[in-house]
Protein backbone atom coordinates (compact mmCIF):
# COMPACT_ATOMS: atom_id res chain seq x y z
CA UNK A 1 0.00 0.00 0.00
CA UNK A 2 2.83 2.38 0.90
CA UNK A 3 4.58 1.46 -2.33
CA UNK A 4 1.48 2.13 -4.38
CA UNK A 5 1.09 5.51 -2.67
CA UNK A 6 4.68 6.32 -3.58
CA UNK A 7 4.10 5.04 -7.12
CA UNK A 8 1.06 7.26 -7.54
CA UNK A 9 2.92 10.23 -6.08
CA UNK A 10 5.88 9.58 -8.37
CA UNK A 11 3.61 9.42 -11.38
CA UNK A 12 1.86 12.64 -10.33
CA UNK A 13 5.20 14.41 -9.79
CA UNK A 14 6.28 13.33 -13.26
CA UNK A 15 3.10 14.78 -14.77
CA UNK A 16 3.61 17.99 -12.80
CA UNK A 17 7.14 18.33 -14.15
CA UNK A 18 5.66 18.19 -17.63
CA UNK A 19 3.30 21.02 -16.76
CA UNK A 20 0.16 19.00 -16.02
CA UNK A 21 -1.28 20.98 -13.12
CA UNK A 22 -4.15 18.53 -12.57
CA UNK A 23 -1.57 16.18 -11.08
CA UNK A 24 -1.35 18.45 -8.04
CA UNK A 25 -4.95 17.61 -7.19
CA UNK A 26 -4.00 13.93 -7.19
CA UNK A 27 -1.11 14.67 -4.82
CA UNK A 28 -3.43 16.56 -2.46
CA UNK A 29 -5.96 13.71 -2.48
CA UNK A 30 -3.23 11.15 -1.88
CA UNK A 31 -1.72 12.86 1.16
CA UNK A 32 -4.46 15.06 2.61
CA UNK A 33 -5.46 12.52 5.22
CA UNK A 34 -1.90 12.25 6.54
CA UNK A 35 -1.36 16.01 6.67
CA UNK A 36 -4.77 16.78 8.16
CA UNK A 37 -4.40 14.04 10.79
CA UNK A 38 -0.99 15.31 11.93
CA UNK A 39 -2.48 18.78 12.34
CA UNK A 40 -5.67 17.48 13.95
CA UNK A 41 -3.93 15.26 16.49
CA UNK A 42 -1.61 18.14 17.29
CA UNK A 43 -4.26 20.85 17.64
CA UNK A 44 -7.32 18.77 18.51
CA UNK A 45 -9.46 21.22 16.57
CA UNK A 46 -10.88 20.31 13.17
CA UNK A 47 -11.17 23.84 11.76
CA UNK A 48 -7.66 24.81 12.85
CA UNK A 49 -6.33 21.54 11.48
CA UNK A 50 -8.19 22.12 8.21
CA UNK A 51 -6.61 25.55 7.82
CA UNK A 52 -3.15 24.31 8.78
CA UNK A 53 -3.37 21.41 6.33
CA UNK A 54 -4.46 23.80 3.54
CA UNK A 55 -1.44 25.98 4.30
CA UNK A 56 0.83 22.95 4.07
CA UNK A 57 -0.43 22.12 0.57
CA UNK A 58 -0.18 25.75 -0.46
CA UNK A 59 3.45 25.76 0.62
CA UNK A 60 3.96 22.50 -1.23
CA UNK A 61 2.59 24.08 -4.38
CA UNK A 62 5.00 26.98 -4.02
CA UNK A 63 7.93 24.64 -3.40
CA UNK A 64 7.16 21.85 -5.85
CA UNK A 65 10.38 22.41 -7.72
CA UNK A 66 12.39 21.42 -4.66
CA UNK A 67 10.71 18.02 -4.34
CA UNK A 68 13.15 15.36 -5.51
CA UNK A 69 11.15 12.14 -5.25
CA UNK A 70 7.92 10.63 -3.85
CA UNK A 71 9.79 9.70 -0.66
CA UNK A 72 11.03 13.25 -0.35
CA UNK A 73 7.48 14.49 -0.89
CA UNK A 74 6.15 12.45 2.05
CA UNK A 75 9.08 13.49 4.25
CA UNK A 76 8.54 17.14 3.28
CA UNK A 77 4.80 17.01 3.98
CA UNK A 78 5.29 15.44 7.41
CA UNK A 79 7.98 17.95 8.32
CA UNK A 80 6.01 20.99 7.18
CA UNK A 81 2.78 19.68 8.73
CA UNK A 82 4.55 19.36 12.08
CA UNK A 83 6.09 22.83 11.76
CA UNK A 84 2.77 24.38 10.75
CA UNK A 85 0.89 22.67 13.59
CA UNK A 86 3.58 23.77 16.02
CA UNK A 87 3.32 27.38 14.79
CA UNK A 88 -0.46 27.35 15.11
CA UNK A 89 -0.25 25.88 18.59
CA UNK A 90 2.23 28.60 19.61
CA UNK A 91 -0.14 31.33 18.41
CA UNK A 92 -3.10 29.93 20.32
CA UNK A 93 -3.94 31.57 23.62
CA UNK A 94 -2.38 29.60 26.42
CA UNK A 95 -4.93 27.19 27.83
CA UNK A 96 -4.45 25.04 30.88
CA UNK A 97 -3.76 21.39 30.12
CA UNK A 98 -6.86 19.24 29.82
CA UNK A 99 -7.68 17.94 33.24
CA UNK A 100 -8.71 14.38 33.77
CA UNK A 101 -12.07 15.58 34.98
CA UNK A 102 -12.79 17.02 31.54
CA UNK A 103 -12.61 13.58 30.01
CA UNK A 104 -15.69 11.45 30.35
CA UNK A 105 -15.30 8.39 32.53
CA UNK A 106 -15.23 5.14 30.65
CA UNK A 107 -18.26 3.09 31.54
CA UNK A 108 -16.56 -0.27 31.41
CA UNK A 109 -13.25 -1.93 30.73
CA UNK A 110 -12.46 -0.77 27.21
CA UNK A 111 -11.27 -2.82 24.28
CA UNK A 112 -8.61 -1.32 22.00
CA UNK A 113 -11.12 0.23 19.65
CA UNK A 114 -13.28 1.80 22.33
CA UNK A 115 -14.19 5.23 20.91
CA UNK A 116 -14.34 6.72 24.39
CA UNK A 117 -10.85 5.52 25.21
CA UNK A 118 -9.61 6.75 21.84
CA UNK A 119 -11.08 10.19 22.40
CA UNK A 120 -9.58 10.29 25.89
CA UNK A 121 -6.17 9.36 24.54
CA UNK A 122 -6.40 11.97 21.81
CA UNK A 123 -7.19 14.64 24.41
CA UNK A 124 -4.31 13.45 26.57
CA UNK A 125 -1.96 13.62 23.57
CA UNK A 126 -3.23 17.13 22.80
CA UNK A 127 -2.39 18.17 26.37
CA UNK A 128 1.25 17.03 26.11
CA UNK A 129 4.04 19.58 25.65
CA UNK A 130 4.32 20.50 21.95
CA UNK A 131 7.65 18.81 21.27
CA UNK A 132 6.59 15.57 22.91
CA UNK A 133 3.25 15.72 21.10
CA UNK A 134 4.99 15.82 17.74
CA UNK A 135 7.06 12.76 18.63
CA UNK A 136 4.00 10.82 19.80
CA UNK A 137 2.00 11.68 16.67
CA UNK A 138 4.80 10.73 14.30
CA UNK A 139 5.46 7.54 16.24
CA UNK A 140 1.90 6.28 16.65
CA UNK A 141 -0.02 7.91 13.81
CA UNK A 142 2.66 7.65 11.13
CA UNK A 143 4.38 4.63 12.73
CA UNK A 144 7.82 6.02 11.99
CA UNK A 145 11.15 4.81 13.30
CA UNK A 146 12.82 7.06 15.86
CA UNK A 147 15.63 7.96 13.44
CA UNK A 148 13.10 9.13 10.88
CA UNK A 149 11.29 11.20 13.53
CA UNK A 150 14.61 12.78 14.48
CA UNK A 151 15.19 13.68 10.83
CA UNK A 152 11.72 15.22 10.45
CA UNK A 153 11.91 17.23 13.67
CA UNK A 154 15.57 18.05 13.08
CA UNK A 155 16.66 17.00 16.57
CA UNK A 156 19.18 14.38 17.78
CA UNK A 157 18.01 10.79 18.05
CA UNK A 158 18.57 10.74 21.81
CA UNK A 159 16.31 13.76 22.21
CA UNK A 160 13.55 11.90 20.38
CA UNK A 161 14.08 8.86 22.61
CA UNK A 162 13.91 10.88 25.79
CA UNK A 163 10.87 12.88 24.64
CA UNK A 164 9.09 9.69 23.69
CA UNK A 165 9.86 7.98 26.99
CA UNK A 166 8.79 11.02 28.97
CA UNK A 167 5.59 11.47 26.95
CA UNK A 168 4.70 7.80 27.24
CA UNK A 169 5.30 8.00 30.98
CA UNK A 170 2.94 10.95 31.31
CA UNK A 171 0.30 9.32 29.10
CA UNK A 172 0.57 6.02 30.95
CA UNK A 173 0.11 7.77 34.26
CA UNK A 174 -2.85 9.81 33.02
CA UNK A 175 -4.45 6.78 31.46
CA UNK A 176 -3.90 4.76 34.60
CA UNK A 177 -5.57 7.44 36.74
CA UNK A 178 -8.37 7.85 34.20
CA UNK A 179 -9.17 4.17 34.05
CA UNK A 180 -8.72 3.74 37.77
CA UNK A 181 -5.50 1.74 37.53
CA UNK A 182 -6.74 -0.71 34.91
CA UNK A 183 -4.33 0.36 32.17
CA UNK A 184 -0.75 -0.97 32.20
CA UNK B 1 3.98 -2.68 21.26
CA UNK B 2 2.04 -3.33 24.45
CA UNK B 3 -1.80 -3.19 24.57
CA UNK B 4 -2.06 0.39 25.72
CA UNK B 5 0.39 1.55 23.08
CA UNK B 6 -1.81 -0.30 20.63
CA UNK B 7 -4.74 1.76 21.97
CA UNK B 8 -2.69 4.88 21.39
CA UNK B 9 -1.96 3.85 17.83
CA UNK B 10 -5.65 3.15 17.33
CA UNK B 11 -6.61 6.55 18.79
CA UNK B 12 -4.15 8.35 16.53
CA UNK B 13 -5.25 6.66 13.33
CA UNK B 14 -5.43 8.95 10.31
CA UNK B 15 -8.68 10.88 10.01
CA UNK B 16 -10.67 11.71 6.93
CA UNK B 17 -10.42 15.32 5.88
CA UNK B 18 -13.50 17.55 6.19
CA UNK B 19 -15.70 17.55 3.06
CA UNK B 20 -14.53 19.88 0.30
CA UNK B 21 -10.95 20.04 1.58
CA UNK B 22 -9.34 19.43 -1.82
CA UNK B 23 -11.51 22.09 -3.48
CA UNK B 24 -10.61 24.62 -0.81
CA UNK B 25 -6.90 23.96 -1.36
CA UNK B 26 -7.27 24.27 -5.13
CA UNK B 27 -9.32 27.46 -4.75
CA UNK B 28 -6.57 29.02 -2.66
CA UNK B 29 -4.02 28.01 -5.27
CA UNK B 30 -6.10 29.67 -7.98
CA UNK B 31 -5.88 32.89 -5.94
CA UNK B 32 -2.09 32.82 -6.04
CA UNK B 33 -0.31 35.33 -8.29
CA UNK B 34 -0.23 34.21 -11.94
CA UNK B 35 3.58 34.04 -11.99
CA UNK B 36 3.51 31.17 -9.49
CA UNK B 37 1.06 29.25 -11.57
CA UNK B 38 2.50 29.51 -15.06
CA UNK B 39 5.87 30.69 -16.34
CA UNK B 40 7.74 30.76 -13.08
CA UNK B 41 6.48 27.39 -11.93
CA UNK B 42 7.14 25.78 -15.28
CA UNK B 43 10.65 27.23 -15.36
CA UNK B 44 11.39 25.97 -11.86
CA UNK B 45 9.83 22.62 -12.60
CA UNK B 46 11.86 22.43 -15.81
CA UNK B 47 15.20 23.13 -14.16
CA UNK B 48 14.32 20.75 -11.34
CA UNK B 49 13.67 17.82 -13.66
CA UNK B 50 15.83 14.84 -12.72
CA UNK B 51 16.94 14.33 -16.34
CA UNK B 52 18.15 17.91 -16.55
CA UNK B 53 19.93 17.59 -13.23
CA UNK B 54 21.72 14.47 -14.45
CA UNK B 55 22.60 16.12 -17.75
CA UNK B 56 24.04 19.11 -15.87
CA UNK B 57 26.02 16.79 -13.60
CA UNK B 58 27.40 14.86 -16.60
CA UNK B 59 28.27 18.12 -18.38
CA UNK B 60 30.08 19.45 -15.30
CA UNK B 61 31.93 16.16 -14.98
CA UNK B 62 32.94 16.25 -18.67
CA UNK B 63 34.16 19.84 -18.33
CA UNK B 64 36.15 18.93 -15.20
CA UNK B 65 37.73 15.92 -16.94
CA UNK B 66 38.49 18.03 -20.03
CA UNK B 67 40.12 20.78 -17.98
CA UNK B 68 42.19 18.22 -16.05
CA UNK B 69 43.25 16.48 -19.29
CA UNK B 70 44.20 19.79 -20.91
CA UNK B 71 46.18 20.82 -17.84
CA UNK B 72 48.05 17.54 -17.88
CA UNK B 73 48.90 17.94 -21.58
CA UNK B 74 50.17 21.49 -20.99
CA UNK B 75 52.33 20.30 -18.13
CA UNK B 76 53.82 17.48 -20.26
CA UNK B 77 54.49 19.91 -23.13
CA UNK B 78 56.26 22.33 -20.81
CA UNK B 79 58.38 19.50 -19.36
CA UNK B 80 59.27 18.34 -22.89
CA UNK B 81 60.33 21.84 -23.94
CA UNK B 82 62.42 22.22 -20.83
CA UNK B 83 64.13 18.87 -21.47
CA UNK B 84 64.87 19.85 -25.10
CA UNK B 85 66.42 23.14 -23.98
CA UNK B 86 68.57 21.30 -21.44
CA UNK B 87 69.73 18.76 -24.07
CA UNK B 88 70.61 21.58 -26.51
CA UNK B 89 72.58 23.37 -23.84
CA UNK B 90 74.38 20.17 -22.90
CA UNK B 91 75.26 19.56 -26.55
CA UNK B 92 76.50 23.12 -26.88
CA UNK B 93 78.74 22.75 -23.83
CA UNK B 94 80.01 19.40 -25.06
CA UNK B 95 80.76 20.91 -28.45
CA UNK B 96 82.75 23.78 -26.92
CA UNK B 97 84.72 21.34 -24.77
CA UNK B 98 85.41 19.06 -27.74
CA UNK B 99 86.59 21.96 -29.86
CA UNK B 100 88.92 23.06 -27.08
CA UNK B 101 90.26 19.54 -26.71
CA UNK B 102 90.74 19.23 -30.47
CA UNK B 103 92.65 22.51 -30.53
CA UNK B 104 94.89 21.31 -27.73
CA UNK B 105 95.56 18.03 -29.51
CA UNK B 106 96.38 19.92 -32.71
CA UNK B 107 98.74 22.22 -30.81
CA UNK B 108 100.42 19.25 -29.15
CA UNK B 109 100.79 17.50 -32.54
CA UNK B 110 102.21 20.64 -34.16
CA UNK B 111 104.72 21.04 -31.28
CA UNK B 112 105.87 17.42 -31.66
CA UNK B 113 106.34 17.78 -35.40
CA UNK B 114 108.37 20.95 -35.01
CA UNK B 115 110.62 19.33 -32.42
CA UNK B 116 111.27 16.40 -34.81
CA UNK B 117 112.31 18.78 -37.54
Amino acid sequence: MITSTLDRSGEALGRLALGDMSAFEDIVKEHQSMVFSIAYHFLHDRSLADEAAQDVFLRLYQNLASIMSPQHLVFWLRKVACQRALDTARKLPKTPPVSLEDIAEPTEESPDTDPLLSEGLRRMVASLPKDARAVIILRYQEELELAEIARILDVPLNTVKSRLERALGVLREKLSRWTGGVAR
Amino acid sequence: MNPWEESLREALRRKDVPPGFTNRVLARIRELPVRDKRTWFRFRAFIARPALRWATAVLCMAIAVGVAYRGRQDRQRRQGEMARTQVKQALRIASVKLNAARRMVQEVNQGTAQSRL
